[in-house]
């Protein structure tokens, strides 16, 4: 029946659980897997070891599954605590319809945590949920006014996206619509780039410099800095720390975007699970670890991909398309193409946005939510650990396919 | 035709194949490090050359200004061109010996040091432990204990010289040569056993040069001044850093800058790509690291090209920065050749990546000492020079202005031959056939005078010098009571009491090639005291617009006369009421001590005086922040004054902010305007970098030139610049912003500008590549814009440029074409020239449509670059 949906990432079982929980608000029967892609790499080569029982007296009603997120010592700013360990990708008005937008803003509120606006601007219809909004600086600057600064209780630095590292955004002409043009003041049809890098930050301490501007600015926001992960990437979350971010956010390859050239959609930089152990090891060696949350992001689909990252030694994690496979995403990959969205999710023309509504995506969405977290409780309850806190860092609790069918023999 | 090679012209090339034979023997096992082990990444640097020889303490101000670049974690200073007396040494014992400093991690170390690496080799003409202070802890902001660090006064022993040179086939070297090669390699071997082999890291080698000297700790730059007591030590050069690694708590100061080659110490802002190529670049030539930073292998470099291969400065600026693209095409042909043998030699050792290096270099065989700045050839680091010629002479490189200011200042208020301000301050622009990208300071003996003079040229040898026949004032003197004339009490009493600005401003610009110092001084001392109490604004304003324009001063130093008209101003500042006090007129005042009085305008007060001495640089203390609070409260006119770096003046404020009024003096710091909505800005000077990012909306003027990336992803707003743009001006930028260049820009001036049709909503920038002489006379540039990537893939927008000589040529553009100005174009851009005539006194008429002393019309005078899918036929080449 599904020999043609999916793929080895998303595969038909994780897309149809997906869809379950999207409309059930719980996991799927165990006649799918709902856990487990066919990538033959990343986080589908890893495993949890469950012990044999838990601890008799823990109960899932005390397992928290809250995240901090500003764990700086002497820092003025909210100590700003999410209800679930994860919050919603940045993905442009642009790339997305204002729907997909509003419905990720929603889902924010009514979980206590956060969405992002992605690098195209803040439009109007998401300032009631702004206590919710992360808004994005990103390297072309689109959107970025003081305004969409100062409502923010979280600014994120996007240097870098995993999806396409080193190479800026590229939002493809007709992509850019008349209300996209508007919301970024460019001219319609054009096609849209960001720097790879930000032109005012060539050396660490012009990330500082930078970061200092947006403080002042708003002395309240927390700071994220998200990159993708290059070879020095824990110099990268070091340097942050020291720049005054709250959040090192790294972004592995495994991700999608909506705007990019289908060839730059591509496998470079270093795959996340290496990157989040190595950063988090880094950091200890620091001393910092304590001070700093580190997220996580790109090819996140399901709880136990999180937990995974969390066991690596992330703090919590960022996703992306698994939001959008709840918005009815099947991952034909024509994202970038301004009517190539079958779904109308990722596109702001207004014959094919219609497709949805903001009520129905956002119900959609609280319905995942919903559904992982039971999964993610449901996981830290076998682990035997009463918090998503108490998770992080435990390599011990992983194993590794390819290590394991050595150490069996 | 094959050359006749004599011994002459062998010999260079043996000697240079024989010192690197000599260093066969440190090759280590296994492989080169693919990356440095300490990332390096960013900081401060800054460095001063003066024709006498300075304390220590100078280095502290622009090292405390750039303490928001480092994080404390490392931070070094050098020293050249010593004072024999200070380090209680003869003169001569400072010219000839090596003044050997080795640090020691374990006090312990010391005996086995001198045992095995002092004792054997060395005549020790005096030797002993640097001073500290008693406990590090005293010193503010230091957190970790400094080395101990032993300094010695050496020269190697003959017999010792004679059988290196023997066994290392040296022997047709020069002994200073020898002698060299000595120090260098014995140097490497401490550091091999004390240092950089496994185990424990115990002492190295901090310098070993003549002359020169070089402390280095985990702690801000000053820091180490302070603990090492340098504050009284004086030399000629100073160079100084501040080091933010991302390598944090387990530190130790090895790797902090400046290293040292031989007889040079180098600091570094940015970091390579590519220090495996370098890496193996040196190892090929015998050259192994042992401290693993990108630093160590710059210094590396430079001590290769300069002691080893003895190129001429020239080549080793050339192999560290090629001169490439168009650049390379500019340049002559007999130079084209030779840079094209260099790169081809040299081009995998060539740090490829943001940088920027500040080299300390004491040429002990002339007495001479060098200060040297070199940018790489994309300009990714900021950097500033500066020179101030008088009775004595400094030049000053710096990442950032205000640290020279700083410095300047720092050193005025102890000898009046220095000026706050200096004479000339300009930017290098790397890799080009302009200037080489690199300035270079010699300071040299006079004539046996005992004297020092300082020449400052560029890559090429080509001179900076400040305008001839002029004098610094002696502001210590006072004024002579004759110095009032008739003529001008009566002129000034008129204007003042007819409120006109402009007419004081005219007097003080008519009058002053003729007038002396005093004349000016009494003068504005004279308006200061008039206007103070009775007219402010008025004096302020007039006194604003003498700061501001530019016209002939005679023999009087420009520098001077900005002093003097400040002082004038500040008279007039600190007479204004503070926010406690009763008092009437318009103007109030707040400080630092009495920022808590803040609150809202009475009826009648409109102007907020911000006294900028004592806050903070950022954060919830800046005087910029304190601005936020006013304008909130409702005052409609804030004026930041004393500014000393403090930063991101006129942000914050939040959108829609028309009717409101900012002012700022002196050294505002980076990030200006950024975001502005509405609002009007006007710096009376220099501007730094970052300014009006993202801004919206708004005025912004600059009496003065603007750093990097202005107006970054800017949106819109009315923009004037009287002097230059640096690097990148309107990159992805967007919308509407209207800007006018009066001079020029470095590099990438708007690429990827998306701003629209500029005649139906969209913005364009105006490049009018003109300057002002010494005379105040607007004359063109030599060119109106040296760079490339001239709206470089822009898919909006426009550039109005001044070129009536056509001097742009295609290979500047990428993805623009050059066309005709239209009368359509004339009737846009005319209103914004006009504001600009108004602002700057750059006439429309007689300075920018007139060209070789004729009128001309602006098709014949301007040209535009226009994406070339907005480009039509009927506009028509601008050929």
């Amino acid at each position: 029946m599904f020999d043609t949906l999916g793929d080895y990432r998303w595969t038909a079982d994780l897309l149809v659980s997906n869809w379950v929980m999207a409309e059930t608000g719980h996991a799927p029967g165990p006649h799918l897997n709902s856990e487990t892609g066919d990538s033959g790499g990343g986080f589908d080569k890893l495993r949890l070891r469950f012990p044999e029982a838990p601890p008799a007296d823990l109960q899932r009603e005390d397992i928290s599954t809250e995240l901090l997120l500003n764990r700086r010592k002497d820092d003025s700013r909210p100590k700003l605590k999410i209800d679930v360990p994860w919050y919603g990708g940045g993905m442009s008005f642009g790339s997305v319809s204002v729907y997909t937008m509003m419905a990720k803003a929603r889902v924010a509120k009514a979980w206590n945590t956060f969405s992002c606006t992605g690098e195209g601007g803040y439009p109007p219809r998401l300032v009631p949920y702004a206590k919710h909004i992360i808004t994005q600086v990103a390297t072309g600057l689109f959107g970025v006014r003081e305004e969409t600064i100062q409502r923010a209780p979280i600014v994120e630095f996007k240097y870098a996206q995993g999806a396409k590292p080193g190479l800026g955004g590229h939002l493809l002409g007709d992509k850019n619509t008349p209300a996209v043009a508007a919301m970024r003041e460019a001219v319609q049809g054009f096609p849209l780039f960001s720097p790879f890098p930000f032109h005012s930050v060539y050396s660490v301490e012009d990330h500082r410099k930078h970061l200092d501007w947006i403080a002042h600015v708003n002395p309240n926001a927390l700071l994220s800095a998200k990159v993708s992960t290059p070879v020095d990437v824990d110099m990268v979350a070091v340097g942050s720390y020291c720049a005054g971010a709250h959040i090192a956010h790294l972004d592995g390859s495994y991700g999608g975007t909506g705007a990019a050239p289908n060839v730059a959609k591509k496998n470079i930089a270093m795959p996340i699970e290496y990157a989040i152990n190595r950063v988090h090891q880094f950091l200890v060696d620091e001393g910092i670890r304590e001070q700093m949350t580190l997220i996580a992001s790109g090819g996140v689909r399901t709880p136990m991909d999180i937990a995974k990252a969390i066991a690596l030694g992330a703090d919590g994690c960022v996703v992306g398309t698994a939001e959008l496979v709840a918005l009815g995403c099947i991952r034909c990959g024509n994202c970038e193409s301004g009517r190539g969205c079958a779904r109308g999710i990722a596109t702001t023309d207004t014959e094919l946005m219609d497709l949805m509504t903001t009520q129905w995506c956002t119900q959609r969405l609280v319905n995942l939510y919903s559904a992982w977290r039971e999964m993610l409780v449901d996981i830290l309850y076998r682990l035997g650990l009463d918090s998503v806190a108490a998770l992080r860092g435990r390599t011990d609790l992983l194993t590794h396919l390819d290590y394991e069918s050595n150490a069996a023999s | 035709m094959t050359k006749r090679r004599t011994h002459n012209q062998a010999f260079p090339t043996a000697r240079a194949e024989a010192l690197i034979r000599a260093n066969a023997c440190f090759r280590p096992d296994g492989e080169l490090p693919l990356r440095p082990r300490e990332a390096e990444g960013g900081c401060g640097v800054t460095g001063f050359a003066c024709t006498i020889p300075v304390s220590g303490r100078h280095i502290y101000e622009p090292s405390i200004q750039m303490r928001n670049r480092g994080n404390g974690k490392g931070g070094g200073i050098a020293a050249c061109g010593l004072v024999p007396e200070d380090l209680g040494v003869s003169r001569k014992v400072l010219q000839e010996d090596y003044l050997l400093q080795v640090a020691l991690l374990d006090p312990g170390a010391r005996g086995e040091v001198e045992r095995k690496y002092l004792e054997p080799f060395f005549e020790i003409d005096q030797g002993g432990m640097i001073p500290t202070v008693d406990d590090y802890r005293d010193i503010e902001l230091l957190e970790i204990k400094p080395p101990d660090v032993a300094r010695y006064f050496v020269r190697v022993k003959p017999d010792v010289l004679q059988r290196f040179a023997e066994d290392k086939g040296l022997t047709a070297l020069s002994e200073r040569d020898v002698a060299d090669e000595f120090i260098y390699q014995n140097s490497l071997r401490l550091n091999q056993e004390f240092y950089a082999s496994l185990g424990e890291q115990r002492a190295f080698v901090v310098s070993h040069g003549r002359n020169l000297l070089i402390v280095k700790i985990v702690g801000f730059a000053e820091a180490a001044v302070q603990y090492y007591r340098m504050q009284d030590m004086r030399a000629h050069v100073w160079i100084a850093h501040q080091r933010y690694p991302t390598k944090g708590r387990v530190w130790h100061p090895g790797g902090a800058h400046p290293f040292i080659g031989l007889n040079e110490a180098l600091v570094h802002n940015g970091d390579f790509a590519n220090y495996h190529s370098v890496s193996e670049y040196l190892a090929q030539r015998n050259r192994f690291p042992q401290f693993l930073t990108d630093t160590e292998v710059s210094v590396q470099l430079f001590d290769l090209w300069d002691r080893i291969y003895r190129y001429p400065l020239e080549y080793s600026i050339e192999a560290m920065a090629p001169t490439t693209e168009l650049d390379f095409d500019q340049l002559p042909q007999e130079k084209q050749r030779i840079y094209r043998q260099l790169q081809a030699t040299h081009m995998h050792g060539s740090p490829d990546g943001p940088w920027f290096f500040i080299i300390a270099r004491s040429l002990a065989n002339s007495g001479e000492f060098q200060l040297i700045g070199i940018t790489d050839t994309a300009m990714l680091r900021p950097q500033v020079f500066a020179l101030q010629e008088g009775e004595v002479s400094i030049g000053l490189i710096c990442s950032e202005k205000q640290a020279i200011d700083a410095t300047l200042a720092s050193l005025a208020s102890e000898d009046k031959r220095f000026t706050p301000i200096a004479d000339h301050y300009w930017n290098a622009r790397g890799g080009s056939h302009t200037d080489g990208g690199a300035f270079v300071l010699t300071v040299s003996p006079n004539n046996g005078s005992g004297e020092y003079v300082m020449r400052v040229t560029d890559k090429f040898g080509r001179p900076v010098a400040t305008p001839p026949g002029q004098v610094h004032a002696d502001l210590s003197v006072a004024v002579r009571s004759e110095a009032r004339t008739e003529e001008d009490s009566d002129d000034l009493k008129d204007a003042a009491e007819r409120g006109d600005a402009g007419a004081l401003f005219a007097k003080v610009r008519d009058s002053l090639v003729e007038w002396d110092y005093d004349r000016l001084r009494w003068f504005v001392d004279e308006l200061a005291d008039q206007t103070a109490d009775a007219a402010p604004a008025l004096g302020i304003d007039a006194l604003t617009l003498c700061l501001d324009r530019r016209y002939p001063t005679g023999d009087k130093k420009r520098s001077s006369v900005l002093t003097i008209l400040r002082g004038g101003l500040e008279r007039i500042f600190e007479r204004q009421p503070r926010l406690s006090q009763g008092g009437a007129g318009a103007l109030r005042r707040i400080t630092w001590d009495t920022r808590e009085t803040l609150r809202g305008p009475d009826d009648g007060e409109t102007t907020l005086l911000i006294d900028a001495r004592g806050f903070s640089p950022e954060g919830e203390n800046c005087d910029a922040a304190l601005a936020v609070k006013a304008y909130h409260l409702g005052w409609q006119r804030l004026v930041h004054y004393n500014v000393r770096g403090t930063r991101f003046h006129a942000v914050g404020f939040g959108p829609d902010t028309a009717g409101l009024r900012i002012d700022c003096y002196d050294n505002p710091g980076d990030y200006l305007g950024s975001g502005i909505d509405g609002l009007e800005c006007y710096v009376h000077g220099n501007a730094q970098d970052q300014l009006c990012q993202i801004a919206k909306s708004g005025k912004l003027v600059v009496y003065g030139d603007v750093g990097q990336t202005f107006l970054y992803g800017a949106k819109g707003g009315e923009v004037y610049v009287l002097g230059n743009a640096a690097g990148r001006p309107l990159i992805n930028a967007v919308g509407r912003p209207k800007v006018v260049i009066n001079g020029t820009a470095l590099d990438f001036l708007a690429e990827s500008f998306m701003a629209g049709d500029p005649h139906n909503g969209g913005g364009f920038a105006i490049l009018n590549g003109v300057q002002f002489d010494a005379d105040g006379n607007v004359v063109p540039l030599e060119l109106p814009y040296p760079g490339s990537n001239l709206l470089s893939l822009a898919s909006g927008g426009c550039i109005f440029v001044r070129d009536p000589h056509h001097s742009l040529v295609e290979e500047q553009l990428n993805g623009g074409v050059y066309r005709r100005l239209t009368t359509a174009d004339w009737k846009l851009i005319l209103p914004f020239l006009q504001e600009n005539e108004r602002l700057f006194g750059i006439q429309v008429e007689r300075d920018l449509l007139t060209v070789e002393g004729e009128l001309q019309p602006p098709e014949h005078v301007y040209r535009k670059v226009v994406p070339l899918a907005h480009a039509t036929e009927t506009d028509g080449a601008g050929e």
